[in-house]
């Protein structure tokens, strides 16, 4: 019943009004969950990301800060192959990496979480989403 | 006469780096060549300037390591590139980037990305028996004192890969890579502009009870100071 209504109303509109609307999709999709924390337990806020495609391991591709628990989430593009993941604040960092396949995507290499000495970590984590809807950041590379 | 000239003409070339290759550096960043100056002053509050930051570098090899060295322990897995010798260096004197050049290999392309070495005394010379001589001034409420804090630690460090504005360690049959031993000094003196309970302010030696002047001997264990760039780095007191 709606519908037929919405068209009139639609017709009846300026062309200029007809920008306003809106779309929404929701896809599911496999994420890259980081979480880097100082060997105290504190959480590395506002810490710099930067990723490294498979195909240009040189050209950062800036993805944005940790939030305040020193959490990170993002999609990122399908090249597939080793991507690397560098989080940087006050003259410290890490780095870690994933493998992201035909399919998928595996981690490879994670930080272990006992990792006493280190003056930072990143744990890594690569979400699986099927039927679960994300909110996500979707970084294009610039 | 044809090889004399051949070999003069070479000699003539401008000397340029060549693709394929690896250098190693070495760097104890601003810290070094400029010292501890407000607001990076030591823990508590000292303001120091170097002359001297001595170090001795041995056992250095640069590794492609296939998945990727974690740092998690002192053992690398992979192709190994050995830089042979003794390396002993002033960092205070390095050239305008901080760094100093100590090593350059024909390599083989790929990703050297992992790097491991030993801090080690040095064998000869004035400071023999010391891996690592630190010799300054250092001033506080008007006090000014002259020192030299030595350490004859020998310790192993296993890093994975460089952390910094740009990755490092690429060879390529265009352009060379380097990797880079990086010394962070903070991690001896620690830093004011930093909480007193930061980790690293926590294991510091801070420079207070240096204040008498002269010359100390000091331990580094404990103390994190290799690094890859802001990279971290397993170490093994030997």
């Amino acid at each position: 019943m709606i519908r037929p209504c919405s068209l009139l109303l639609a017709m009846a509109l300026p062309a200029s009004a007809l920008a306003h609307g809106a779309e929404l999709t929701a896809t599911p999709v496999q994420a890259i969950a980081l979480e880097a924390h100082f060997d105290t337990g504190e959480p590395m806020a506002g810490a710099q990301v930067q990723a490294f495609a498979p195909d240009a391991p040189q050209t950062p591709i800036a993805l944005g800060q940790t939030d305040a628990d020193g959490r990170f989430v993002f999609v990122p593009d399908p090249a597939p192959g080793r991507w690397t993941v560098q989080v940087r604040a006050a003259g410290h960092g890490a780095i870690t990496y994933f493998e992201q396949g035909a399919n998928a995507l595996r981690v490879t290499v994670e930080r272990p979480q006992d990792w006493g000495q280190r003056a930072l970590m990143v744990a890594l984590v690569a979400w699986g989403a099927l039927g679960t809807v994300l909110f996500f950041r979707r970084n294009k590379r610039g | 006469m044809r090889c004399l000239i051949l070999a003069l003409a070479a000699t003539a070339l401008p000397i340029t780096v060549q693709a394929k290759t690896l250098s190693l550096q070495v760097t104890g960043e601003a810290l070094a060549t400029e010292g501890f100056t407000a607001p990076e002053l030591t823990r508590d509050g000292w303001t120091i300037s170097f002359g001297r930051v001595q170090a001795s570098f041995a056992d250095v090899t640069a590794w492609r390591t296939d998945p990727p060295f974690a740092a998690d322990g002192p053992g690398i897995d992979g192709a190994a590139l050995p830089f042979d010798g003794t390396f002993t260096v002033n960092l205070a004197e390095a050239g305008e980037d901080g760094r100093i050049d100590l090593a350059t290999l024909p390599a083989e392309a790929g990703h050297y990305n992992a790097l491991s070495w030993g801090l080690v005394p040095a064998t000869d010379g004035p400071d023999a028996g010391y891996s690592l001589v630190l010799q300054g001034m250092a001033t506080k409420d008007g006090q000014e004192v002259a020192f030299t804090l030595r350490s004859a630690d020998r310790i192993a460090y296993a890093c994975g890969e460089f952390v910094g504005d740009t990755r490092k360690g690429f060879v390529t049959d265009a352009a060379p890579g380097q990797v880079e031993i990086t010394l962070h000094l903070d991690h001896i003196f620690g830093r004011a502009d930093l909480p007193a309970d930061d980790a690293m302010n926590q294991t510091a030696l801070g420079f207070d009870q240096f204040a008498s002047g002269g010359t100390h001997d000091i331990s580094l264990q404990g103390i994190h100071l290799g690094h890859v760039g802001e990279g971290h780095c397993h170490d093994t007191t030997l």
